[in-house]
C-alpha cells in the first residue's frame, strides 16, 4: 500500500536524518493514522523533526498535541520537555513583545511541577532562569529609557517598582545605582520648597546601595553624588 | 445497566464496542477516548466522564453514553454508544435572488460539514428573520426543512431547504402624534431618528418599520421633551394600523405634563473643585428651563471620550474611581432642586505602563513617546493622547490600538496601564521599468519607516530588513540611457535617545546627457549635473503648547553645466551653486489616523534664505554689462560691438557678455522663500470630513538688480505631482486644470492656493484605507508681488477617490472641472483627470 511504503520511507529518512523531507511524509500519512498504534509513534517522530529542522513553532504545536493526544504514553514526558524548549527557543529579542517568552516560562513551570526528577531538570531550570533574567533586562532597560529622557520622576518609580517586582535580579546592583542617579537629578534641578527632601531621598537610596553593594563597582561615583548632596544640603541646615 | 454514581469500582477494562457510529470507525474513536484494554478503569469513575466531555467537546454527537455489558473476573466491558449529528450536504434556498443566497449561506454559515442541531435550525430562522425585518419586510416568513440526503456516498447527511417569502416591504404612511400641545407633529417625527414617514427625495433614510429601532425612537420622543423641560412627559400609548396598500400607520398618544425649571443645584462631596467651579462647568443655572438630556451630558457624555463635562474634570486629574450621581431632592410646583453627589475616591497614579504586540518595534521606540509614565497622576486625556500619537507614528494599526486599565487599586491609589498595538506593514518596494522619452527608464525604490540602522551589520535581523528603531530609509535609483539619479535619505526620529530631537540627511546625485530626439543618441558631451545634500533638525517643543515642532535645515546644491543649453542659464558652461538655510514652525494636532484624520488641525510656516552676498561682495550687479570685464571680447582679448568688430576701430559701443553676467549673478544663488500652509479637519457627521485648507508662497530677491532666481519657483496647477526637475522647482497641485499651466513658463515667484474638500471613509482597515473625496478649489500663480491679487484665483469643482495600501503607498484619481480660463489656450479648463501617487493633497 502507499501509506506503509510512505510510513517506511518516513522512519527511514527520520532515522538518517533527514528530518526535512521526513517530515513531509509524516505530515502526508499522519492523519491515516490517527486512530492506529502508529499514530502514536508518527506524531512523535513528526513533532521531532520539526524540532530538527527548527520549525519551532510547529514543533510546539505537535509536541503539545502529542501529550494531549497521548497522554498515556512513555514518551509524554520528552514531549513536555521538547514543547517547553520549543517555545524557549521561540523567546525573542527583550526589547520587543514578550508573549512566547512568558508562554515559556509557563510551559517550563508545567514540565518542573509534573516531572521533578526528570533528567532535564537542569536544562529546565537553566532555560527558566535565562528567560527570567530576559524579563528583568526589558524592565531594567524600560526603567533606564525614563533617566535617559531625563523623565526623573517616571524614573524613580520605575526603579521602585522594579525593585519590589524584581527582589533578587541580577540587575539590582544597576537598578539602584540608576534609582541613585535619578533621584540625583530630580533633586540637584529641583525647585527650591521640595529641594531638601529630594536630597534626602537620595541619600536613602545612597545607603541602601552601601549597605547592600558595599563593594559596588559604582560606589565612587556614588559617592561623588553624596558628596554634592551633602554640599546642597548645608545650604539648608545654615537656615534652620 | 447503569450503575449509580457513588458506587466506583475498579477494573480491568475488558472490551471496549462502540455502537451508534455511522461515519467514524471504531477504531478512531476508541483510540480518541484514549482508554486502552488492559488498562485499570474505576466504573463509574473520572475517566469515565473525562471520556464523555472529551467526546462532547466535539460538538459532533447528539448523545453519548456508556454501558456496561459485562463484568467477568473483574474485568469490565464497556459499550459506548453514541448519537451522530447529521451533517449538512447542501443547502437550497428559495425565494431571494441567486446572487444573495451565496451571501446567506456565508452569513449565517449553513456550510456543508456543519452539524445540524435543532438550535442551529432555529438560530438560521431568527437569523433570516432579523435580517429581512430590519430591511423592511416585516411580514418575511421563514420556512426550514431537513430531509435525508441519498444522492452523496456520505452517510448520516441531510440536505436543508429554505424557504423564504419576504413578502412585501412595509412603508410607513403616517405618523400621527394626539395630545401634543407644545411640540408641534413636525419636531416630534425628527425626534424618531429611524423611524420615518415614506417621503420622496429622502433616499439616505428610507422609510421602513423595524420594532427595536421603533422603540427606541420612542424614548427619544420622550427626550425630546425632555429637552425642553417636560420631565413627566410619556407615551400614554401606541398603536400601529395596517393599511391595505402595504403600509402602516403610526398613532402615538402622549402626555406633555408640566413644564419644569432648575431650581438649587448643589454639590455634595466635592473636596477637589469648589462648588462655583463646578457649577460653572456644569453650565446650567437656577431659573434654567429643565432639561434632563443636557444635564446629564454636562455631568457625563458618554458619547464623547473627550467631552468637557464633570466626569471628564476628574478623570483627567487622576479621580480615576470617582463617580458623579445627579439626583432630584425635591420638586416644588414646578421647579426642582438638584443634589449632585460626588465621590472622588483617591487619586490615582500610574504605577507599570506596558506595552504588548510590538512584533518588531522596540520598545524604546514606544515607551519615549507615552504621555502616561510611570508615577503620574491618572488622566483620562492624556491616555487618550498617547492612543493618537501612537497611531500617527505609522508603526501600528491605528484602528487598533487598545488601552487595557489594569490592576485599579482604589485603596492603594494605583493603577496600570497596557497598550495593545498591533504591527502594521511599514516597507514599500517600488520597482518598475517602462519606455519614456526614447528609451528604458529603471526605476529602483525601497523605502523602510521602522528602519534599524544599528542592526545594519547583524545578519540575522535581515527578516527581511533590520526594522524596529523607528528609523526611516528610503534610496531610490532610477537610470536610462541620457540620465542617472541616485537618491538617499535617512531620518532618526530621536537623535540620541534623549530628546525629540529628529535629525534627517539626504543626498542626491544626478547626471543627465543631452538627448537628441530626432536621431535617439545621447551626446555624452552635453551634459548637466546637480548634486544635493540637505542635512536637518527638527525638535518637538513644549511651548506655546506641545504640538510645536521647530526645525532647522542646511542645505547645499551644485549645478554643473557643459555644453548644455536650457532655457534656465544664459550661459552653457559653468557652475550654480546654492547654499541656503530653512527655518520652519509647524503644528500638527491631527486625530490618530495619519491616512485619514478625523480631526485636528496641521499647519506651517517656512523660510528659506540664502546669505545676501550681494551686500559684501562689492559687485553692482545693475552696472556689470557697462563693465569691461562682462563685455564680449576678441579671442585677443579686446572688446567688440555688436557686429563683431574691435571697438576701438568701429567706434560703437561694446556688448554686454550675457553669459559672463548670468553665471555671476547665478554662481552663488541668492534668494529667500516665505511659505505658509495651513489645513483644518472638521468631523461633520459619522466620519464624514472636511478639509478646509489655505496656503501661500513667495519668492524675492534680496538685490533687485541681481534679480529672482530662475530656481526654486513655483508651478500652479495639475496634480502637483513633483516630477524631477533641474531647477528646483515645486509644483503646486489645483486640480481642474493641466499640471503646471497656471504658471508662466519661468515659473510663479508667488502664489495662494484654497481648498474645500469633503472626504468620506468606504473603509479604514489595515490592508488597504480606502476613501473617497469631492472637493472645490481656487488658487493662482503671479509672476511678481505687483500683480499679486488673492482674490483673483482659478477655480475648480470635482470628485474623486483615494486607495491607501501600506507595500504601495497612496494612490488615486479625481476628476475636476476648471471653471476659468487656461492661461496658454484662453480657453476654459473643462474636465481633467488626475492620477494620484505617492502623495497627499
Amino acid at each position: 500500500e502507499d501509506i506503509k511504503v510512505k510510513y517506511e520511507l518516513a522512519e527511514k529518512l527520520y532515522n538518517e536524518g533527514n528530518y526535512k523531507k521526513a517530515v513531509r511524509l509524516f505530515e502526508q500519512i499522519a492523519t491515516q493514522y490517527a486512530g492506529k498504534p502508529q499514530g502514536e509513534r508518527i506524531y512523535y517522530f513528526m513533532a521531532d523533526s520539526y524540532y530538527n529542522i527548527e520549525d519551532y513553532y510547529l514543533s510546539a504545536y505537535q509536541f503539545e498535541r502529542f501529550a494531549k493526544s497521548y497522554p498515556r504514553s512513555e514518551k509524554v514526558e520528552e514531549a513536555l520537555f521538547y514543547n517547553a524548549k520549543s517555545q524557549y527557543k521561540l523567546s525573542p529579542k527583550y526589547s520587543i513583545d514578550q508573549a512566547e517568552t512568558n508562554t515559556a516560562l509557563e510551559k517550563l513551570q508545567v514540565f518542573i511541577n509534573k516531572y521533578p526528577e526528570s533528567e532535564h531538570m537542569e536544562e529546565a531550570n537553566k532555560m527558566t532562569l535565562e528567560l527570567r533574567t530576559k524579563l528583568e533586562k526589558k524592565a531594567f532597560e524600560i526603567a533606564k529609557q525614563y533617566n535617559r529622557i531625563k523623565d526623573y520622576k517616571a524614573a524613580i518609580k520605575s526603579w521602585e517598582l522594579f525593585l519590589s517586582e524584581y527582589p533578587g535580579s541580577v540587575y539590582r546592583e544597576d537598578a539602584l545605582f540608576q534609582k541613585m542617579l535619578a533621584s540625583y537629578n530630580l533633586a540637584m534641578n529641583s525647585i527650591y520648597n521640595r529641594q531638601e527632601e529630594r536630597l534626602n531621598d537620595t541619600k536613602s537610596v545612597y545607603n541602601t546601595l552601601k549597605r547592600f553593594y558595599s563593594q559596588s563597582k559604582y560606589l565612587r561615583e556614588a559617592d561623588k553624588m553624596l558628596e554634592d548632596i551633602n554640599n546642597e544640603l548645608e545650604k539648608f541646615s545654615k537656615q534652620s | 445497566q447503569e450503575t449509580t454514581i457513588d458506587k466506583g469500582e475498579k477494573y480491568i477494562l475488558g472490551g471496549i464496542e462502540v455502537t451508534g457510529i455511522k461515519s467514524y470507525s471504531e477504531q478512531t474513536v476508541v483510540a480518541y477516548t484514549g482508554l486502552r484494554v488492559g488498562q485499570e478503569i474505576t466504573v463509574p469513575g473520572e475517566q469515565i466522564s473525562e471520556v464523555i466531555n472529551k467526546l462532547w467537546g466535539l460538538k459532533m454527537f447528539s448523545d453519548i453514553n456508556f454501558y456496561i455489558t459485562n463484568i467477568e473476573d473483574g474485568k469490565v466491558f464497556l459499550e459506548l454508544n453514541i448519537q451522530e449529528l447529521p451533517t449538512l450536504s447542501d443547502v437550497k434556498i428559495t425565494g431571494v435572488k441567486e446572487k444573495k443566497t451565496e451571501e446567506i449561506i456565508k452569513d449565517a454559515d449553513l456550510k456543508k460539514g456543519k452539524k445540524v442541531t435543532e438550535g442551529f435550525i432555529a438560530n438560521t430562522k431568527n437569523y433570516l428573520l432579523n435580517k429581512y425585518k430590519k430591511q423592511g419586510y416585516l411580514n418575511t416568513k421563514v420556512n426550514i426543512n431537513t430531509v435525508e440526503d441519498t444522492d452523496t456516498t456520505q452517510t448520516n447527511a441531510v440536505k436543508m431547504v429554505v424557504r423564504i417569502d419576504k413578502g412585501e416591504k412595509v412603508k410607513i404612511k403616517d405618523i400621527n402624534f394626539e395630545g401634543n400641545e407644545q411640540l408641534k407633529d413636525k419636531k416630534l417625527q425628527k425626534a424618531m431618528k429611524n423611524t420615518k414617514e415614506r417621503a420622496l427625495g429622502r433616499f439616505w433614510k428610507k422609510s421602513k418599520f423595524i420594532p427595536e429601532d421603533y422603540k427606541e425612537d420612542l424614548t427619544s420622543v420622550v427626550d425630546a421633551y425632555k429637552e425642553k423641560g417636560y420631565r413627566d412627559a410619556r407615551i400614554l400609548s401606541d398603536s400601529i394600523i395596517y393599511n391595505n396598500d402595504n403600509t402602516i400607520s403610526i398613532n402615538i398618544d402622549v402626555e406633555e405634563g408640566n413644564k419644569y425649571y432648575i431650581g438649587d443645584i448643589d454639590f455634595v462631596g466635592n473636596t477637589v473643585y469648589t462648588d462655583q467651579y463646578l457649577s460653572r462647568v456644569l453650565g446650567i443655572k437656577k431659573g434654567d428651563t429643565y432639561n434632563g438630556v443636557l444635564l446629564r451630558k454636562r455631568i457625563q457624555d458618554n458619547t464623547k471620550p473627550d467631552a468637557e463635562d464633570i466626569a471628564n474634570l476628574y478623570q483627567n486629574n487622576g479621580y480615576l474611581f470617582s463617580t458623579i450621581n445627579p439626583v432630584e431632592v425635591s420638586a416644588v410646583n414646578d421647579t426642582i432642586d438638584f443634589e449632585i453627589r460626588i465621590i472622588e475616591g483617591k487619586p490615582a497614579y500610574f504605577n507599570n505602563i506596558t506595552v504588548t504586540g510590538n512584533d518588531k518595534t522596540n520598545d524604546h521606540v514606544i515607551y519615549r513617546e507615552l504621555r502616561t509614565r510611570p508615577g503620574q497622576l491618572y488622566s483620562k486625556e492624556n491616555v487618550i493622547r498617547t492612543i493618537r500619537e501612537l497611531g500617527q507614528l505609522g508603526y501600528f494599526d491605528p484602528e487598533q490600538i487598545t488601552p487595557n486599565i489594569q490592576n485599579a487599586n482604589p485603596q492603594e491609589g494605583t493603577v496600570d496601564i497596557e497598550y495593545g498595538l498591533v504591527e502594521k506593514g511599514t516597507s514599500q518596494i517600488e520597482l518598475q521599468g517602462g519606455f519614456g522619452g526614447g528609451g528604458f527608464i529603471g526605476t529602483l525604490g525601497l523605502s523602510f519607516s521602522n528602519f534599524a540602522i544599528k542592526d545594519i551589520f547583524n545578519k540575522e535581523a535581515y527578516k527581511p530588513v533590520p526594522m524596529g528603531d523607528g528609523q526611516r530609509i528610503s534610496l531610490r535609483l532610477q537610470a536610462s540611457r541620457y540620465f542617472q539619479n541616485y537618491s538617499f535619505s535617512f531620518v532618526e526620529p530621536w537623535l540620541g535617545g534623549e530628546k525629540p530631537v529628529q535629525f534627517s540627511a539626504s543626498i542626491s546625485h544626478s547626471i543627465n546627457y543631452r538627448f537628441t530626439g530626432y536621431s535617439g543618441d545621447v551626446d555624452k558631451n552635453q551634459r548637466f549635473n546637480l548634486s544635493g545634500l540637505t542635512v536637518g533638525l527638527a525638535k518637538r517643543l513644549e511651548w506655546p503648547d506641545n504640538y510645536f515642532t521647530l526645525s532647522h535645515a542646511f542645505s547645499f546644491q551644485l549645478y554643473d553645466l557643459k555644453n548644455y543649453s536650457t532655457g534656465l542659464f544664459n550661459f552653457s558652461t559653468g557652475m550654480s551653486r546654492s547654499f541656503a538655510y530653512t527655518v520652519a514652525l509647524s503644528r500638527n494636532s491631527l486625530f490618530t489616523n495619519p491616512i485619514f484624520p478625523l480631526g485636528g488641525s496641521e499647519f506651517s510656516i517656512s523660510a528659506k534664505l540664502t546669505p545676501p552676498y550681494s551686500l559684501f561682495n562689492n559687485i553692482d550687479y545693475g552696472d556689470l554689462e557697462n563693465q569691461e570685464e562682462y563685455q564680449l571680447k576678441s579671442s585677443s582679448g579686446q572688446l567688440i560691438d555688436e557686429d563683431g568688430n574691435l571697438v576701438s576701430e568701429s567706434g560703437k559701443d561694446p556688448v554686454p557678455d550675457e553669459a559672463k553676467i548670468g553665471q555671476t549673478k547665478i554662481k552663488w544663488q541668492e534668494f529667500y522663500k516665505i511659505k505658509f500652509k495651513g489645513a483644518w479637519y472638521t468631523r461633520l457627521v459619522d466620519k464624514l470630513v472636511l478639509k478646509t485648507q489655505g496656503e501661500f508662497g513667495f519668492l524675492g530677491a534680496y538685490n533687485n538688480d541681481r534679480g529672482i532666481i530662475p530656481f526654486e519657483r513655483f508651478y500652479l496647477g495639475g496634480d502637483g505631482l513633483g516630477n524631477f526637475t533641474m531647477d528646483g522647482r515645486e509644483t503646486i497641485g489645483l486640480r481642474g486644470y493641466e499640471n503646471q499651466s497656471l504658471s508662466s513658463n519661468d515659473g510663479s515667484t508667488i502664489y495662494n492656493k484654497y481648498s474645500l474638500e469633503l472626504r468620506y471613509p468606504l473603509t479604514l482597515k489595515p490592508s488597504a484605507s480606502i476613501y473617497a473625496l469631492t472637493f472645490l478649489e481656487g488658487g493662482a500663480g503671479f509672476d511678481n508681488f505687483r500683480d499679486f491679487n488673492p482674490f483673483n484665483v482659478k477655480r475648480s469643482a470635482g470628485a474623486g477617490i483615494r486607495i491607501f495600501m501600506p507595500a504601495f503607498g497612496l494612490l488615486g484619481i479625481d476628476f475636476g472641472y476648471g471653471f476659468d480660463e487656461d492661461p496658454f489656450t484662453n480657453q476654459v479648463s473643462g474636465w481633467q483627470t488626475h492620477f494620484i501617487i505617492g502623495q497627499q493633497f
